[in-house]
C-alpha cells in the first residue's frame, strides 16, 4: 500500500496546507521545535503548525556559519508570515535562541520565547519549566480572549497521546529485528502529525494497511540527528541498501516516544512529559543522550549508525565525539556526515554513505 | 588618507595583567598541589561563592583567549579536532578539549570539579558535558534562563536562580567538605562589587575627547573580573588604572594623538590578531565604547549575596532580551559620541554574532550610525583573511571621513 498521497504532497510543500486553514478560518500557531507542547495550542482552539526549512534559502538574516536550519525556519517563518496568527520558539541551541531575538524584530505577530533548561535531571528546572508552561497557557489567554480549562486540556492531552502511540506502533514493528516499515514510509506520517489536524492525521494512521510495507532487508541503521525534513536524504541511504530501523529525530522518535500521564493537574503532566522526554542534542546530561541511543540500538538491532547533521549544529558535533567513542567499545560502525545544504551536496552525502554501507556488507 | 606614524599608547597599568595573569596561574597549581579544590568554571559563573567556600576557579575560556594570543593555539586545536571536534565548533572549547585530550601539561591543573551556568552561550552545556565525559570529574550545570523583561528579576526566573546556587554550595561542601562561610561571603562580594564600581567609572571616563583608554587597554584589563572577582588584587589593580585613567584625561591625553573617529566595537576580540585595534589607532580611529567590556561588571548589594549573585549571573549582557540590548547600545552611541560601529562576526559565537545584522540595521535606521561587519573566529587564526579585513576597514574609514 502506498503512503497516502495527500501525505506524500504535504512533506514535500507542508506550506500548502496553511492555505487551507486560512480560508477555512483556522487560526494556526507556527512552532520550532518537539519541545513545545501541541495539547496547550490546541486547547486554545489554535492549529499548531511545526515550521520546517523545507523550500527555504538561508535567510540574510543571519550570518552563513549560523546553522542551515534555524536559517531555512527563520526565512520561512517571514515568508509565510501572514498566514500564521502568532509564533512560539523554543530555548534549546544558541541558533534557536538568537532566532527569537531577530523575529521579535521583524514580526509584528505575537511571539513567545519557552525557555527550556538544558540539564533534565535537576527538579528545579522541571518546577522552573512547569511555571513556563503556565506563562505559555497565559500567552494565549491573554492574546486570543480565551480561556484554557483543565477539560480542555485533558481532552487534547488524549488526542496527543493518540497520535504518539499511534506513531510508535508503526515505530514498533521494526523492533527486535524485524523489517515492518521503511523509513521513508514512516516519516510522512509522523511528519503530518506536525502539520495536519490531529483527529485527522490519527484517521489515516488507523486506516492505513502497515501489513504491506515494502521494507527491504537492507543493513539495518539508527540515524541520529536534530531535525531532519527531507526525506530525499532519507531514501538515498535506503538506496544504498540501509534500513533505518530507528533514530533519535526531533522529527522522529523524540516527537512521540513517551505519552503524557493523565492527572488532575494537566500542566504538572505536560512539564513532567515534555521536561522528561528523551533529551534533544542541546540538552542533557549527555549519559541520557547515549544510554538513549544505546537503548534504540539494542531494540531495534542496527548494524551501524549514521550521524546525519547540518555542518554547524553544535550540539550534534559535540554528541557525535561521545556517541563514535561509545560506538567503538561496543563494535558498532559509525558514520558522521555534516553537510551545509543537503540538496547540492546530495552526491557527496550518497558517496559517503555508500561507501559506509559497503563496509557494513550492503 | 594620512596614516598617523605616532606609536598609539598602551596604559601603564594595562602592561601589569600579565604578570596577574601568570601569577593566577601558577597560583592555581600551588593550590593544586597543597590538596586544595581546582573548579574549571565558564566566566559568569559565581567566582564569589567558590572563593568564599575555599575552592580556586579557573576559567578555560580565558585560557583559550591567552593561547591564541601567544599563538600556541594551533596545536591544541589539532589535539582537539583528531579527537573528532568539528572546526565549526566554539574555538575556546576547542583549545580547551585538545588541552585535555594531549594531556593537561600546562598552565590549568585538572579539575576538581566542572561548573557552568548556561547564561552567555549554549555551548557551554556541551562543552562541560563533553570535559565530564573525558575527565570523568563531577559536573555542576546550571541555568540561567534568558531574562525576557525586568520583571524577570522580580519572579521565578530570579528565585530558580538562587535556588541553584544553594544547590551548588551544598554540592561543593559535601564533596570537598567544606563549609559556606557567610561572613566571608559578604567580604567577598563587597570586593566583587567595588572592582565591578571601579571598572564601571573607568568605562566612563572614556567619554571624555580624546579617549584615555583604548581597545587594547580595555581588552587586556577585564581580566581581573574574569575569575578574580572578589579577591584584593582584583581592587587594587583597578584603583591604579583608575588612577592612570584620571590622570590621562586631567592632561588631555588621548590614546591617540588628534582622535579622528570615535568607535564602538562589539564582539569578543581577536586575540590572535590584536594588532588589528592598533591598525585602527594608526589611523586615529580610537574605540570608546564595547558592550563586552561592560558586560563584566556588575553591581553587588552585600547585604543579599546570593541574589546579588543570581543576579549578576542573569543579566551577564547577552543574557537579556534584545530590546534591552538595543535600548543600552542606542544609549551608548550618544554618551560616548561614536561615529560608527564595528560588528566583529566571529564564527565561534554564534549566541554573539547572530543578532548583528539586525542590530546593525537599527543603529543606521534609528541613528544614522554606520557599521562595518566582518568575519572571522576570536581564537582560531585559520579563520582570519587578514589583507581583506584590513581593506574593508580602510573602507569604512574613509566613509566615516566623508560624512
Amino acid at each position: 500500500m502506498q503512503t497516502p498521497s495527500n501525505l506524500r504532497e504535504l512533506v514535500s510543500n507542508p506550506s500548502a496546507i496553511l492555505s487551507r486553514y486560512r480560508d477555512s478560518g483556522v487560526k494556526v500557531v507556527g512552532y520550532t521545535c518537539s519541545y513545545v507542547p501541541e495539547e496547550i495550542i490546541i486547547s486554545a482552539g489554535l492549529q499548531p503548525y511545526r515550521i520546517s526549512d523545507i523550500g527555504a534559502n538561508a535567510s540574510a538574516l543571519v550570518p552563513n556559519f549560523v546553522c542551515r536550519f534555524a536559517s531555512g525556519v527563520l526565512e520561512n517563518m517571514l515568508k509565510f508570515e501572514d498566514l500564521f496568527s502568532a509564533f512560539v520558539i523554543a530555548h534549546t541551541c544558541d541558533p534557536m535562541w538568537r532566532l527569537y531575538d531577530v523575529l521579535k524584530k521583524k514580526t509584528s505577530k505575537p511571539l513567545f520565547f519557552l525557555r527550556v533548561p538544558h540539564d533534565i535531571e535537576n527538579e528545579l528546572s522541571l518546577n522552573f519549566f512547569e511555571k513556563e508552561l503556565i506563562r505559555f497557557k497565559r500567552f494565549f489567554e491573554g492574546n486570543f480572549g480565551i480561556k484554557i480549562d483543565a477539560t480542555s486540556l485533558s481532552n487534547s492531552i488524549e488526542l496527543c497521546n493518540d497520535n504518539r502511540s499511534l506513531l510508535k506502533s508503526i515505530y514498533m514493528s521494526n523492533s527486535g529485528g524485524r523489517y515492518g516499515i521503511s523509513a521513508s514510509e514512516r516519516f510522512p506520517f509522523v511528519l503530518s502529525s506536525m502539520w495536519m489536524p490531529k483527529q485527522e492525521i490519527n484517521a489515516q494512521i488507523r486506516a492505513y494497511d502497515f501489513s504491506d510495507s515494502k521494507a527491504h532487508r537492507n543493513v539495518r541503521l539508527h540515524l541520529n540527528g536534530t531535525a531532519i525534513y527531507d526525506l530525499d536524504l532519507i531514501k538515498m541511504i535506503e538506496e544504498s541498501g540501509g534500513f533505518i530501523a530507528s533514530d533519535d529525530l526531533c522529527t522522529g522518535s523524540r516527537y512521540f516516544w513517551s505519552n503524557v500521564e493523565k492527572s488532575e493537574e494537566p500542566i504538572s503532566s505536560l512539564a513532567h512529559r515534555y521536561f522528561k522526554r528523551n533529551p534533544c542534542p542541546s540538552h542533557g546530561p549527555l549519559e541520557d543522550r547515549l544510554e538513549y541511543v544505546n537503548l534504540m540500538l539494542r531494540e531495534f538491532k542496527a548494524q551501524g549508525l549514521v550521524v546525519l547533521t547540518g555542518r554547524f549544529c553544535d550540539p550534534i558535533l559535540y554528541d557525535s565525539v561521545h556517541i563514535r567513542n561509545m560506538l567503538a567499545k561496543s563494535g558498532v560502525p559509525a558514520l558522521v556526515i555534516d553537510y551545509e545544504n543537503s540538496i547540492q551536496e546530495v552526491a557527496r552525502i550518497k558517496t559517503r554513505v555508500e561507501a559506509f554501507m559497503e563496509t557494513l556488507g550492503a | 588618507m594620512t596614516v598617523q606614524k605616532e606609536r598609539s599608547r598602551v596604559l601603564q597599568t594595562t602592561k601589569k595583567i600579565n604578570e596577574l595573569i601568570i601569577e593566577h596561574f601558577s597560583k592555581a597549581w600551588d593550590v593544586k598541589s597543597q590538596g586544595k579544590p581546582i573548579s574549571w568554571v565558564t566566566v559568569f559563573t559565581p567566582v564569589e561563592l567558590l572563593y568564599a567556600m575555599g575552592v580556586y576557579p579557573i576559567s578555560p575560556e580565558h585560557f583559550g583567549a591567552m593561547c591564541s594570543a601567544r599563538g600556541v593555539a594551533l596545536d591544541y586545536f589539532e589535539h582537539a579536532e583528531k579527537s573528532g571536534y568539528s572546526q565549526s565548533l566554539c574555538s575556546y572549547s576547542r583549545c580547551c578539549l585538545g588541552y585535555v585530550t594531549s594531556g593537561m601539561s600546562g598552565l590549568m591543573p585538572p579539575p576538581d570539579i566542572l561548573i557552568t551556568f548556561r547564561n552567555s552561550c549554549d555551548v557551554y552545556v556541551k562543552w562541560w558535558q563533553s570535559l565530564h565525559s573525558h575527565l570523568g570529574t563531577q559536573l555542576f550545570v546550571g541555568e540561567a534562563p534568558y531574562v525576557l523583561s525586568e520583571d524577570d528579576m522580580d519572579n521565578y526566573v530570579l528565585d530558580y536562580v538562587v535556588k541553584q546556587l544553594e544547590q551548588l554550595v551544598k554540592m561543593v561542601e559535601q564533596k570537598f567538605s567544606l563549609k559556606l562561610d557567610m561572613e566571608r561571603l559578604v567580604e567577598i562580594v563587597k570586593l566583587s562589587d567595588k572592582a565591578s564600581e571601579l571598572w564601571l567609572e573607568i568605562l566612563k571616563l572614556r567619554r571624555f575627547r580624546p579617549c584615555p583608554l583604548g581597545g587594547r587597554d580595555s581588552a587586556s584589563d577585564i581580566f581581573p573580573l574574569v575569575v578574580m572577582q572578589g579577591t584584593d588584587e582584583a581592587v587594587k589593580f583597578y584603583e591604579e588604572l583608575l588612577r592612570e585613567v584620571k590622570e590621562k584625561v586631567n592632561s588631555g591625553q588621548g590614546i591617540v594623538e588628534n582622535e579622528r573617529f570615535r568607535l564602538l566595537f562589539d564582539g569578543i576580540w581577536l586575540w590572535h590578531a590584536f594588532d588589528l585595534i592598533k591598525y585602527f589607532e594608526d589611523k586615529r580611529a580610537v574605540f570608546v565604547h564595547e558592550p563586552y567590556s561592560e558586560a563584566w561588571a556588575c553591581r553587588l548589594d552585600a547585604s543579599k549575596p546570593m541574589e546579588s549573585i543570581a543576579r549578576k549571573i542573569l543579566t551577564m549582557g547577552l543574557n537579556v532580551d534584545i530590546d534591552l540590548r538595543i535600548e543600552s547600545f542606542l544609549k551608548s552611541i550618544s554618551e560616548y559620541q561614536i561615529d560608527g560601529a564595528v560588528l566583529f562576526s566571529n564564527r565561534s559565537c554564534k549566541s554573539w554574532s547572530a543578532p548583528q545584522l539586525v542590530t546593525a540595521d537599527i543603529l543606521r535606521e534609528q541613528l544614522g550610525i554606520p557599521s562595518l561587519l566582518f568575519e572571522a573566529d576570536m581564537a582560531d587564526p585559520r579563520q582570519y583573511a587578514e589583507a581583506q579585513i584590513k581593506s574593508r576597514i580602510d573602507a569604512f574609514l574613509e566613509v566615516l571621513g566623508e560624512r
